[in-house]
């Protein structure tokens, strides 16, 4: 087909007309059309086999190969066309989620496949979706190609190009070596589109719901979910980690370690959405969530008897989940209360009570109190609180200090000797 | 099967991802293998202009000579795509055999796979006299007057890999791993001398 086309540099996409098609039947269409999309067909991803067995290894490098192929040549699309098949081909959109939902996460069960050309195979899909997710996030990609930073906000959100999931999709699969990248992309999405913000605030409840979930399934109860229910005589027993089948506890186990990578990722990568977290709670409820879960999850794994390595595992994932919660604490405080109040900010009081509650809260959580100090040391938090806010209340400081020695008291861990609690 | 993950229950229970659509066909492998060969058989050489390359300006002996490797090209290729398809598909796939073997003395993993990417699975002996016929029908003209020809011929670009974004992006493979710093609580136990019951 010969092609003539007529788009005007340094004018952005979404005000360029083209005028292509066979001599003598030209038309002129708008840069960012339907039929200007090619019918290219993208196969939808599926993971690497969990056996090596020779005909699912071929299966996968077929389908994958095809995939490789076709983002190749995506990428190496001009602008404009680029910008059509990501919006006008469902295709596309569905190989695109379809990694997101179903690659293999660094903290998968052997996410590394033992045949070498799957893994290079893999990796060469995992950049090539990496790089066609940076490039639906960027709105100038030149100086001549560009498109009205509104209208990229709009045709991100209303296309549903990046959505919450596939924000926090994409944080735990590729955040952990391409952080500066990642914050880029997420904050050029949220800044050119705020409905993300409203998005985040929605999901948030959905996220504490996971949380609920997970302690349902433990046969576990949040005050909020109606333990003062009363429980019909002929109820089941609810089913405990001690109780619940291998599978079911191992699911569970899986279940909090992935939710949990992924909350720290998202906020480690973007620390913008802290403020959204906070202001739903999240906090205690999660400090909660960790007194209620972590012991009789730890309990379960240490005293049932099954499969060593799946128990070893299962161990590891706890212990990785419970460092990822203390974690997002602390990243919840350091953004949302002491990073402001270091800053100056004119409502250093507000946030200086804002501290002093949330960990007022904490203290009947004592077994997650205690797993904080130890990574975070409160001392060294209200140390620096008392230099930045000189008319601190010593007596509420004193108190929650005290309360964090009882905490190491009540569970039965001796506290490590550091140079701030030794002072 | 994918384990269990928060954004899965995310996308399932909260109102901000788009709603799957299930009535929409996903390609298969088959329907993908359609598709290749419909997109290649819009890059601009065809199966005649193939013959008349090799008929045409001839010596009798050599035209007949050409014409039965020409057959023999356009035998592999039904055999490769089946039988149930039509001339055109037939001829398309002959087309694909010359430019695949066409700078080859043998069938290697790289042109297996290719075929196999295109065609899905096929006889080897197919493939195996495809290429020697196309050697023989090179031999005629010589292999850079037939590789000007498919150059001329073909109206698909090859890509610029320069072009092609996010070249120059450095991109890092680190992914997030469970921690591995937590002892075992039994391997603990044991070492103080005490007896596990599991």
């Amino acid at each position: 087909m010969n092609l003539k086309e007529m788009a005007c540099a340094r004018v952005p996409l979404d005000e360029q007309q083209v005028t292509e098609g066979p001599r003598g039947r030209e038309r002129t269409l708008p840069a960012l059309h339907p039929a200007r999309k090619e019918d290219r067909g993208f196969l939808p991803y599926q993971p690497p086999p969990e056996d090596s067995s020779p005909a699912k290894v071929e299966e996968f490098l077929e389908q994958a190969q095809f995939i490789s192929e076709d983002l190749e040549w995506l990428l190496a699309l001009p602008h404009d066309k680029f910008w059509c098949q990501v919006v006008f081909d469902e295709s596309l959109q569905k190989c695109l989620d379809s990694y997101l939902r179903n690659a293999p996460r660094g903290i998968d069960f052997a996410s590394l496949s033992s045949s070498p050309a799957v893994a290079e195979m893999q990796r060469s899909l995992h950049r090539s979706i990496f790089m066609v997710f940076l490039r639906m996030a960027t709105h100038k990609e030149s100086k001549d190609n560009f498109i009205t930073p509104a209208v990229f906000g709009e045709i991100i959100y209303d296309n549903f190009l990046f959505d919450i999931p596939k924000i926090l999709d994409l944080c735990v699969l590729f955040g952990r070596g391409n952080t500066q990248l990642m914050h880029k992309m997420i904050e050029n999405i949220f800044n050119q589109q705020p409905s993300y913000y409203g998005d985040l605030n929605e999901t948030v409840p959905s996220i504490i719901q996971v949380f609920d979930t997970i302690l349902e399934k433990c046969g576990l109860q949040s005050e909020e979910t109606g333990a003062s229910e009363p429980v019909k005589l002929n109820t089941q027993p609810r089913r405990t980690p001690m109780t619940m089948t291998e599978e079911d506890l191992a699911d569970l186990v899986l279940y909090l370690c992935d939710t949990c990578t992924t909350i720290h990722s998202f906020l480690d990568i973007f620390p913008e959405a802290c403020s959204t977290f906070h202001q739903h709670g999240f906090l205690n409820r999660l400090s909660s969530f960790y007194e209620m879960a972590v012991p009789d999850l730890e309990k379960a794994l240490t005293k049932r008897n099954f499969d060593k390595c799946l128990q070893e595992d299962l161990w590891r994932r706890v212990c990785h989940s419970r460092r990822r919660m203390v974690e997002i604490t602390h990243l919840l405080l350091q953004h949302t209360c002491l990073q402001p109040i270091l800053e100056g900010s004119e409502h250093t009081a507000s946030f200086v009570e804002d501290f002093l509650q949330t960990f007022s809260a904490f203290l009947q959580e004592k077994r997650f109190l205690a797993d904080y100090d130890e990574q975070f040391p409160v001392a060294d938090d209200i140390s620096l609180l008392q230099q930045a806010f000189p008319h601190l209340d010593d007596t509420r400081t004193s108190y929650l200090l005290q309360a964090v020695e009882s905490a190491w008291d009540s569970i039965g861990k001796k506290r490590p000797v550091t140079a701030s609690s030794a002072n | 099967m994918s384990p269990p993950r928060l954004t899965g229950a995310l996308r399932s229970f909260s109102t901000v991802s788009k709603q799957e659509d299930f009535t929409l066909e996903l390609y298969d492998l088959k329907a993908k293998r359609l598709k290749r060969q419909e997109l290649f058989a819009r890059e601009g050489l065809t199966w005649p202009k193939v013959v008349q390359l090799f008929t045409q300006h001839q010596e009798k002996k050599e035209q007949q000579s050409a014409s039965q490797e020409l057959k023999n090209i356009l035998q592999a290729a039904k055999q490769i795509v089946g039988t149930e398809f039509g001339q055109d598909t037939i001829e398309s796939a002959a087309v694909y055999l010359f430019k695949t073997f066409h700078n080859k003395d043998q069938v290697g993993h790289e042109e297996t796979r290719a075929i196999k990417q295109m065609f899905g699975p096929f006889p080897a002996s197919a493939a195996e006299a495809s290429c020697v016929a196309v050697g023989q029908l090179v031999a005629l003209l010589g292999e850079s007057h037939v590789e000007a020809f498919i150059q001329t011929q073909s109206s698909c670009k090859t890509v610029d890999q320069g072009a092609t974004f996010g070249r120059n992006i450095t991109f890092s493979f680190d992914s997030y791993v469970l921690d591995t710093q937590d002892a075992l609580p039994w391997e603990e136990e044991q070492g103080e001398g005490q007896s596990l019951d599991f």
